[in-house]
């Protein structure tokens, strides 16, 4: 256990299923899901603490962990594997008197207070799995110091018509939150929550050690924590964050945000570049009947057929006359001779089969069309 | 168990151009490999888990790319790589006087390995390939030196640096010869052999420089009589390089799928190599790629016909690329022309500039050179 004493760790709530994604996270972790060619989502929080000198980060998972516990391995992949701190995998456990499963994101970090302790924090930054960002956190810390918070949460201005489907804080001149509306109706600001909280851990150990014992609780930190602090009159303050930031909880903001990557591969933040688990195939292979514009394209791929503004990650191999348009195509799929796949999400293992036809034209009205990790799509030629 | 020891020549490459590249194990190969990657990927997947390295002149970019070895899984408590660089044996040498020689250098480490055979290997030949079968066959035939040879016939840039078994039906090697003038296939040696580690110390004894060039033409012929030195035939793809010549043409063999998929493809024996965060590439809209073989990390807005463009390259709108090696960080601006050039690392060549080489005489641009 830690030798070392931390100012601040980082506790991540990577056990959520994600369930508007769908059959996407039917297997895996929503935070284990595939990104932008060859990255997964928690890549975006764990970089973010590397790079912000955040070197303690304990990882909260519960649902599907299988593929997101292999990936994040010892923290090697983004220079976690520290022999102070580093990241440390924390599932649901059982102990006298308490029941295992992680009842909210509360009671989550609620039930690693003996973890959290042994670093013995000054602060505590929770955040949320499942967002495509790049932000300095240390900075978002010095802010919370600085004007001597008892709770800091990011916030980022959205249009005021989109606001009903975000936690929206209300602040007064100097930024202190005044009330909090988790989807409202009638939205009052546009300033959203970005799921990403700095708590003094002294006063949280206390808010959770409360929540724990109230039996009408949902234990969740924007139902149940955040309210009650407001309630108590505690100093809570809004962090203004105006860089990227994407939920990606749909299929359809998913898509969008790995299509945000042709118009600026950076993400806004040139410098903080995103650490991950690099698989280590060979380049891709470009074929002389091989025809690419605007698009990502990664190791191991192979294209002989037509690519044009999408994300291709590892292994993807596309048949000579296949064509594949604004789609994302997840690692070891294949396209096979004369398909064509139009606007479409395709996870891992998949085979669209030789001349089959996968969803509608982008702008021709169609939905999105999403296929499960594993799909055999059409009539394999010797069938 | 077994001792692996990569052994490869101080000067490969004496006359022309080829005295620019790199150490050669450290060159390029597909675009994101370097040589070494390729013996060192060997070893450990043939379970050869403690291995030297002797190095030359220029290593640092070598000692960098290996660093502890981690990415080979060879970051251990017990083995893993131990290099060997020059170094003075005495004190009251000056730098310019003469240096031990690699094997010199290794010879303890040999001496106090545990196991009791060791896989010698250069670290220029690109293959992939279990040992462990080379080591079975050492085995049944009681051999004292098993050398790997793959039959194939050697282009006029191997000719030089090329090393020819003559071997009996039986298996037996009776000698060992340069190259000569002829296009048919030739037994080639892969400069890997199995041996007992006291035979190779008895061969070495005497041999402060030598490297792997004069232990097969010199050290190993002389023992051909004395010991019963057999041959293992290697099927799979491979690659000698040793000159820029052969460099540019087996860089250029990759671009055939059946090659490279011999080279990569092969079950249960990935090629390792340091992993980078590179980002995934990006296609500009005009972007025109044929047959080619490109690395993460690019940025490419013009054309690339027939090359092999290796990490973080950016290719500007309505640059035209055939037939090139570009290596990591090269930049070629708007409207620039390169056709057969060998572009080392970082090199900038400016809008509307064009150069041209040929196939048997691809020209070479140095690491950081501003054209």
């Amino acid at each position: 256990m830690p030798t070392e004493r931390k100012e601040c760790i980082a506790m991540l709530l990577a056990g959520g299923r994600g369930s508007r994604l769908k059959s996407l996270t039917e297997q895996i972790a929503k935070p284990a899901v595939t990104f932008g060619g060859k990255y997964r989502i928690i890549d975006f929080p764990l970089t973010n603490c590397v790079r912000s000198g955040i070197d303690t980060v304990g990882v909260m998972t519960q649902y599907q962990p299988l593929l997101l516990h292999d990936y994040i391995g010892k923290g090697q992949h983004w220079d976690l594997d520290t022999l102070n701190g580093g990241v440390s995998i924390l599932p649901p456990h059982s102990k006298p008197g308490s029941t295992a499963w992680y009842s909210g994101t509360a009671n989550a970090v609620y039930q690693n207070q003996d973890f959290i302790m042994s670093y013995d924090p000054e602060y505590l930054l929770v955040l949320a799995g499942d967002h495509v960002y790049k932000m300095d956190y240390s900075a978002m810390l010095d802010y919370h110091k600085s004007v001597g918070a008892d709770c800091t949460i990011a916030v980022i201005e959205v249009p005021l018509k989109d606001a009903g489907r975000f936690g929206i804080m209300n602040t007064d001149s100097d930024d202190r939150i005044t009330t909090f509306e988790e989807k409202p109706a009638e939205p009052k600001g546009n300033l959203a929550s970005m799921g990403i909280y700095i708590f003094n851990w002294k006063s949280l150990s206390e808010y959770l050690y409360e929540d724990e014992k109230d039996p009408e609780s949902s234990h969740d930190f924007g139902k149940d924590i955040i309210p009650s602090m407001l309630r108590d009159g505690m100093r809570m303050f809004a962090y203004r964050f105006d860089g990227y930031w994407k939920d990606v909880g749909t299929e359809e903001s998913l898509w969008l945000a790995n299509m945000d990557l042709l118009d600026d591969m950076h993400l806004g933040l040139e410098g903080w570049g995103i650490l991950s688990k690099t698989a280590g195939r060979p380049p891709h292979f470009i074929a002389p009947t091989g025809r690419i514009s605007n698009t990502l394209i990664t190791e191991g791929c192979e294209i002989y057929g037509t690519v044009q503004n999408s994300i291709l990650s590892v292994d993807v191999i596309v048949e000579e006359g296949a064509i594949v348009k604004d789609s994302i195509i997840m690692e070891n799929t294949r396209i096979c001779k004369g398909a064509v796949v139009n606007y479409t999400i395709l996870d891992e293992n998949s085979v669209v089969c030789e001349g089959s036809v996968v969803g509608s034209e982008y702008g021709s009205g169609g939905k999105l069309s999403v296929y499960a990790r594993g799909s055999i799509i059409g009539n394999e030629p010797n069938e | 168990m077994y001792t692996g020891l990569c052994l490869s020549d101080p000067h490969p490459d004496r006359a022309g151009d080829g005295s620019k590249l790199r150490t050669l194990s450290a060159a390029r190969f597909a675009g994101r490999y370097r040589l070494v990657d390729f013996m060192l990927s060997n070893m450990v997947n043939s379970k050869i888990f403690t291995i030297g390295m002797v190095l030359n002149s220029h290593y640092q970019s070598l000692i960098g790319h290996i660093g502890m070895g981690k990415e080979w899984d060879l970051a251990r408590k017990s083995g893993g790589v131990t290099f060997f660089p020059p170094y003075l044996a005495d004190e009251r040498q000056s730098v310019n006087s003469e240096l031990d020689g690699p094997l010199q250098r290794a010879a303890q480490f040999i001496m106090e390995a545990k196991d009791e055979y060791i896989v010698l290997a250069d670290s220029s030949v690109v293959y992939n390939m279990d040992y462990r079968t080379a080591i079975e066959a050492h085995r049944k035939n009681e051999a004292d030196i098993t050398a790997i040879y793959t039959k194939r016939a050697i282009s006029p840039g191997e000719r030089e640096n090329a090393v020819i078994l003559d071997i009996a039906d039986d298996g037996r090697i009776y000698g060992i010869n340069r190259a000569p003038y002829t296009n048919e296939k030739l037994n080639v040696s892969l400069g890997a052999y199995v041996m007992r580690k006291g035979f190779f110390i008895q061969l070495t004894a005497n041999e402060k420089n030598c490297g792997m060039l004069r232990f097969s033409r010199i050290l190993l012929a002389d023992a051909l009589e004395r010991m019963n030195v057999m041959g293992f035939e290697f099927c799979g793809y491979t690659a000698h390089i040793s000159s820029v010549e052969t460099f540019f043409q087996y860089n250029m063999e990759m671009l055939d799928a059946e090659k490279r998929n011999a080279l990569f493809d092969v079950e249960g024996r990935h090629i390792f190599t340091n992993r980078r965060d590179t980002l995934p590439t990006k296609y500009g809209k005009d972007a025109d790629i044929r047959n080619s073989i490109i690395a993460d990390g690019c940025q490419i807005d013009g054309t690339v016909i027939d090359s092999i463009i290796c990490r973080n390259v950016r290719i500007k709108p309505g640059a035209i690329v055939k037939n090139c090696i570009l290596q990591d960080d090269t930049v070629v601006e708007r409207g620039a022309m390169l056709d057969y050039i060998i572009a080392d690392r970082s090199v900038s060549v400016s809008e509307h500039r064009s150069m041209i080489g040929s196939n048997t005489y691809p020209v070479y641009i140095e690491r950081a050179r501003v054209i």
